[in-house]
């Protein structure tokens, strides 16, 4: 239904979508997640010619939508799109909102338009609303009636640029659920969206774009419980970093306490995980400093805002022993201390690094 | 970390705040070294106040015990909560040393 070759799209010399390519099949429901300033928009706008792509081809029902001949205003008319900001017309009422289009551009008598505006309205649960203003509205309300305008166009597929994004969090579920009742009829659509359960639940495909790419997709199960690829893990995880490179075995240790204390007051960690990733820091760096052939020592601190994780990755020069393995009475107490800390332990070996990844206790 | 003496009658309470780490432990050995040297022997160990420790801060309690006991000195350990306590449990030290819970409980253990 929607075939995307090559998509690429620039501001200047700003790289927004670099090279995007996609097929969707009618009745496909595809969310589209990924950070802040990852394309999303730019990407669905694209698909509408709100934004002009700097090159590659849209085809749409085998239609090459960005051919100088192809009349825009027909494509629009099947791929209608709902916005953040609702964009009713203030000036008119609920059903006017909904029956302008029909009437102007699909030549619909204003009785027709006004029947069918009636017959939507009641499908969204805003049947008594007809005759009020946007501004009367709540904003769940407004983004309502927004899609109701949009379905009036009777359109073959719906883009929804981050729907709930400008809503109270009251406000979210009457219009999620309104989506989420188009899906089930079987409407083509490509959603952009924060919310990650909404995604999970009423999406056939999810992108996750970043690097003005398609970075990896799949189905909902693939990519929110089982991601291939890193930055994905780290997005779906709401994964916050640190990284610190330690140089010698006379590193400062109060310097590294205290950009880790910062790292955990900035993410919110809670007292008793601060404490115990402080601990484990030093600990396993006591028993990497055994070892001079252990520096440079490359530490990332990775905590999930979402599941309270944290993850202490080291990554030390080949050479290097696994810290852990270390006999003898002088690290005992040390082992015994880092034993009790964690839940998990993993040390990999690479060509140039060796890897030794440790998982605390979440209390 | 701050460490503060105060002389009772049964033995010299050292009362030890902050964090007892890689980096501190050592200045803990120092003082019980230097007062050791001073002749005293006896000791409460007070750790109400103290924020962290580390196997440094256990290694370096270790090794005061050890020369205290060889001076057939004696130590005991009061007033230890939170993480503190957490971090003697984890590594056994709960049970290698006699924990009281007040710095007056530890005193009345030692003959006056």
């Amino acid at each position: 239904m929607i075939r995307i070759e090559h998509l690429s799209k620039n501001f200047g010399n700003l790289s927004v979508l670099r090279d995007i390519s996609a097929e969707i099949e009618k009745g496909e429901v595809i969310s589209i997640i990924g950070p802040s300033g990852s394309g999303k928009s730019t990407f669905l706008r694209c698909v509408n010619l709100l934004d002009r792509p700097t090159s590659g081809k849209i085809s749409i029902n085998g239609v090459n939508i960005l051919d100088r001949h192809t009349d825009v205003a027909r494509v629009r008319q099947k791929m209608n799109m709902v916005f953040q900001a609702f964009n009713l017309f203030t000036h008119l009422t609920v059903l006017e909102n909904l029956t302008l289009a029909p009437v102007k551009l699909l030549g619909r008598s204003r009785q027709e338009a006004e029947r069918k505006g009636h017959d939507l309205l009641r499908l969204i649960g805003l049947g008594e609303k007809s005759m009020s203003y946007p501004d009367e509205l709540s904003g769940g309300q407004k983004q309502r009636v927004a899609i109701a305008r949009c379905l009036a166009m009777e359109p073959e597929i719906i883009l929804f640029d981050e729907p709930t994004s400008a809503l109270d969090p009251t406000m979210v579920s009457e219009v999620l659920s309104v989506i989420r009742r188009l899906a089930k009829e079987g409407l083509t659509m490509l959603i952009v969206t924060h919310e990650m359960d909404f995604a999970r639940d009423v999406s056939t495909r999810v992108f996750y774009l970043d690097e003005g790419t398609i970075y990896e997709q799949g189905t909902p199960g693939e990519i929110f419980d089982n991601p291939c690829k890193e930055k994905t893990k780290a997005f779906i995880r709401r994964q916050q970093s640190l990284y610190q490179r330690l140089f010698s075995a006379d590193f400062d240790l109060y310097s590294l306490n205290a950009e880790v204390e910062s790292f955990c007051s900035r993410h919110l960690v809670p007292l008793k995980s601060r404490h115990d990733l402080t601990l484990l820091i030093e600990e396993v760096l006591q028993l990497y400093c055994a070892s001079s052939s252990s520096f440079p020592i490359d530490i990332t601190v990775n905590y999930s805002e979402k599941t309270g994780q944290l993850e202490l990755l080291l990554e030390s020069p080949p050479g290097s022993a696994n810290p852990l393995e270390l006999q003898g009475e002088d690290y005992a107490l040390g082992l015994s201390i880092i034993g009790n800390l964690l839940q998990d332990r993993k040390f990999t070996h690479s060509e140039n690094r060796n890897i030794l990844k440790l998982y605390l206790k979440n209390p | 970390m701050t460490i503060e003496t105060i002389k009772q009658t049964s033995a010299l309470v050292v009362a030890v705040s902050g964090r007892m780490d890689a980096v501190t432990a050592p200045e803990y050995e120092k003082k019980i070294n230097e007062l050791l040297d001073s002749g005293e022997v006896s000791y409460v160990v007070d750790f109400g106040q103290l924020e962290y420790i580390s196997s440094a801060g256990l290694r370096a309690l270790l090794s005061t015990t050890r020369r205290i006991k060889d001076k057939q000195g004696c130590i005991l350990l009061a007033n230890i909560v939170g993480n503190v306590k957490e971090v003697f449990e984890m590594s056994g030290f709960g049970s290698i040393f006699p924990v009281h819970a007040t710095v007056d409980e530890a005193l009345k253990m030692l003959p006056g």
